[in-house]
């Protein structure tokens, strides 16, 4: 049976699929979708901030989820936000993907001093709280898009490394590699060419849990006030707005922004525990509840 | 016995208990930053003095309004360069032993001894270049030039007891130790970032106080503050958050004590250097000269600006739009000068004739946790720029960092807030030229130069008859008002809200003190 077949048989993943390819429509187009372009100051009116959803806005078009306190459309918000909080989440996850990948595989191979070397630093990384290291490091490095991305990837690269370096163990010892060095192929054309596609499944599935755990951790830092700048907002930043005003019944700035990163967070955690049990037979069968 | 009875019974019993803790008259308030130390001479933040001023005294003080009462002294000026103080007497530190004059000289000695504040009080203690003490109540205090403001720098100094805080570490006042002052409350326990714990001082010169015990706790989050008081955890809270104020308003049992805040919002725009950072041509390009060096490009960008609808939507009410250095009830405010009025046409008219008629870029940088919705406000006065051609963008950050920055000129247009209780004082600070051997522009963030405002600062500092000096400060406002060295956004208003059995006159220096508290 091919794995697409295998993913559809589950109901729950499939809903979580189409959600995710919802979302991921809805944050690519946000341009064309969005009544009002939210990181554009001109656009914006102070006149139409904090009103209720469904209110009209002076420039014609309904505010179907409010304003928030400098009249930004919290429907165009949330797009723009998604847009933010994908990006990041997906390139952050693919550059410590290929680092950590990279990283681990040369522990794997080389073995000895070198991999006792990576491993510790990959264990000192992840005693430390991936939090802790995203604010010391925002902290120094001050704000922006490019450092958000930098402070994931610093967090992330280990837990590749450490998926990498453990599977590429047991591929390495396998017939085929040692087929290859009787062939006398060279390290780099076995590390890459021979073992990496056999170690590929189980890091697309740590990568998928990867990516939603990317998404809260910017957010968590948007949420803090040390990610996105403010007149861009991504949806942790947005909540955090929102936040001052949930006393005073303006619910709609924190708990719109809230469900659709709840909403997103969700379905690709579905998505990967499916991917997860549909590239690893022996797990799910072990797991499957 | 019937159901009903008993209920009766706990009724009663319950009414009893609350009548109990309403006698043992204990306050909770709600403070809206942290307090670093109990050391009332290391640095001059208002938070810190907010809680010292409970168990320390000094011998000016300032009323609601901002004017200088005697507190622990009275005082008279013999001549232009000298000023006496005449100690109250029978006033006792909290260990028992009297207030004399050498605690006084002391403690005016103190601030310059202190190493490693990143902001002490040395200012409010250098114009006196002598101290005499006659006689166990009396201090004489020279100055070198006749220098009017010395009641306002003495306010701001607090008496210790020379024999308590002789050799006493930061650490000493912290536990409780050297924190011997003679206010009415003494302290009980400080645990920083929580709370501090006062006990009435039953020997208080000032006559008893309502409260025996006073708790301050630390609530710097907006929501969890107001939650506090929702809750019944504080009895009061201080800086009530705007998004909250209707709220409050409409609870039954609480209410509101509110006030125009000495505190004027403003922007700080750089002129001193040719290429400010940020400040760039619309492609990206550094502009061949700084724009803000023509006074026309100051006014456009002060009448781009829509002050009444930041008051009205971004504040709440909470602000009043502002053309002065000075709030209205702050000595020298000048009431001739107003707020320039919205007017974006006549902006881009003045930017074009200043050889902008496309504008220009520019990016103005916020502390997002100091003043009342102050990154809100950054970003409200953003896009009032872009509407008149300047594309504006936000940097905000928390106050621990942006204060480093700023001063070390990372930043282009800066958004600050200065609260003081004279504008000769706030023009000294931040548009005179800077000079730090005088103490002079030590805020002024533009490196804006003008030495005739200097010389009006400097004239109105020395003048010592204050109706004089009030004139001059007077003209030194409308002087700043005209150049505009930086431009005036708003004057906060203060809030307080409280439980309705309490009230609380609202003070124009922002400052919460429990003291001031009553039971009604």
């Amino acid at each position: 049976m091919n794995a697409a077949a295998d993913f559809a048989r589950d109901r729950i993943a499939v809903t979580a699929l189409a959600v995710l390819a919802l979302i991921l429509f809805a944050a690519f187009f946000a341009p064309f979708l969005s009544p009002q372009n939210p990181y554009d100051l001109a656009q914006l009116d102070l006149l139409d901030s904090k009103l209720a959803p469904g209110a009209r806005a002076g420039a014609g078009f309904t505010y179907w989820l409010g304003t928030d306190d400098q009249g930004r459309d919290m429907l165009s918000g949330i797009f723009y936000g998604l847009r933010t909080s994908l990006a990041v989440g997906a390139i952050s996850t693919l550059v410590a993907l290929a680092l950590g990948m990279a990283i681990g595989l040369v522990a794997a191979y080389a073995g000895g001093w070198v991999d006792a070397l990576i491993m510790r630093l990959v264990d000192l990384q992840l005693s430390f709280p991936s939090i802790l290291i995203a604010l010391v490091l925002l902290a120094v490095a001050g704000q922006g898009v490019d450092k958000v991305v930098i402070a994931l990837v610093v967090v992330q690269w280990a837990y590749y490394a450490r998926t990498v370096r453990g599977t590429a163990l047991v591929e390495k010892h396998k017939e085929y590699v040692d087929a290859a060095r009787v062939m006398a192929f060279g390290a780099p054309r076995i590390v890459f060419r021979h073992i990496l596609p056999n170690v590929l499944p189980p890091l697309i599935v740590v990568a998928t849990v990867q990516v939603a755990h990317a998404i809260a951790l910017e957010a968590t830092l948007s949420f803090l006030g040390l990610g996105m700048p403010i007149t861009e907002p991504s949806l942790g930043l947005l909540i955090s707005n929102g936040f001052a005003h949930l006393i005073s019944g303006r619910y709609w700035i924190s708990f719109f922004p809230g469900i659709a990163l709840l909403i997103t967070i969700v379905a690709i955690n579905l998505v990967g525990d499916r991917l997860r049990d549909v590239l690893n037979p022996r797990l799910a069968s072990h797991y499957s509840a | 016995m019937t159901g009903n009875s008993v209920l009766k019974q706990v009724i009663v019993a319950l009414a009893a208990w609350a009548a109990c803790t309403l006698h043992a008259a204990e306050l909770r308030i709600g403070l809206s930053a942290d307090v670093t130390t109990m050391d009332p001479h290391f640095i001059a933040a208002q938070p810190n003095l907010t809680a010292q001023h409970h168990v320390f005294e000094s011998l000016v003080h300032v009323d609601e309004r901002g004017r200088s009462i005697p507190l622990l002294a009275t005082w008279r000026t013999p001549d232009p360069l000298t000023w006496e103080f005449n100690l109250r007497k029978g006033v006792k530190f909290h260990d028992g032993t009297g207030l004399t004059a050498e605690d006084v000289v002391y403690s005016l000695e103190r601030p310059l001894a202190i190493t490693g504040s990143p902001g002490g009080f040395a200012t409010y203690v250098k114009p006196i270049v002598a101290k005499q003490i006659v006689d166990r109540y009396t201090v004489r205090l020279k100055t070198a030039a006749p220098y009017g403001a010395l009641l306002q720098d003495l306010a701001e100094v607090m008496i210790v007891s020379k024999k308590a805080a002789t050799g006493a570490t930061g650490a000493d006042f912290d536990g409780g130790k050297a924190a011997l002052g003679t206010g009415p409350y003494k302290l009980v326990k400080f645990s920083r970032g929580d709370r501090i714990e006062l006990a009435r001082n039953e020997e208080y010169w000032g006559g008893r106080l309502p409260w025996d015990k006073v708790t301050l706790r630390i609530l710097p989050s907006d929501p969890v503050r107001t939650a506090a008081l929702l809750a019944g955890d504080v009895d009061a809270i201080e800086h009530v958050p705007s998004a909250d104020l209707a709220k409050l308003r409409a609870r039954a049992g609480l209410k509101l004590a509110q006030a125009v805040s000495w505190r004027t919002i403003l922007l700080h725009l750089d002129q001193g250097r040719d290429q400010p950072p940020g400040v760039l041509s619309k492609a990206g390009k550094p502009l061949e000269r700084n724009p803000f060096k023509d006074a026309r490009v100051r006014r456009a960008l002060s009448k781009a600006i829509n002050r009444r609808l930041i008051v009205e939507r971004v504040m709440e009410g909470l602000g009043l739009p502002a053309g002065n250095v000075v709030s209205p009830s702050v000595f020298g405010h000048d009431p001739a000068v107003k707020a320039d009025a919205y007017d974006p046409e006549g902006a881009k008219k003045l930017l074009a004739e200043a050889g902008y008629p496309d504008g220009f870029q520019l990016t103005l940088a916020t502390p997002n946790n100091r003043y009342i919705n102050d990154e809100q406000v950054a970003q409200a006065v953003a896009q009032m720029f872009s509407r008149v051609g300047i594309a504006a963008k936000v940097e905000a950050m928390p106050l621990s960092v942006y204060f480093g920055k700023a001063r070390g000129g990372a930043f282009g247009v800066t958004l600050l807030g200065w609260g003081t209780l004279a504008a000769d004082f706030a023009l000294r600070s931040l548009a005179a030229t800077a000079d730090p051997g005088k103490g002079y522009g030590a805020w002024n963030w533009g490196g804006y130069a003008n030495a005739g405002l200097d010389a009006l600062v400097a004239r109105a500092l020395g003048t010592v008859d204050p109706a004089q000096r009030e004139a001059l400060a007077r003209n030194a406002s409308a002087l700043a008002a005209r150049e505009l060295p930086f431009i005036p956004l708003h004057y906060q208003v203060v809030t307080w809200a409280m439980k309705s059995n309490l009230s609380y006159a609202a003070r124009t220096d922002e400052f919460t003190f429990a003291h001031h508290f009553k039971p009604q």
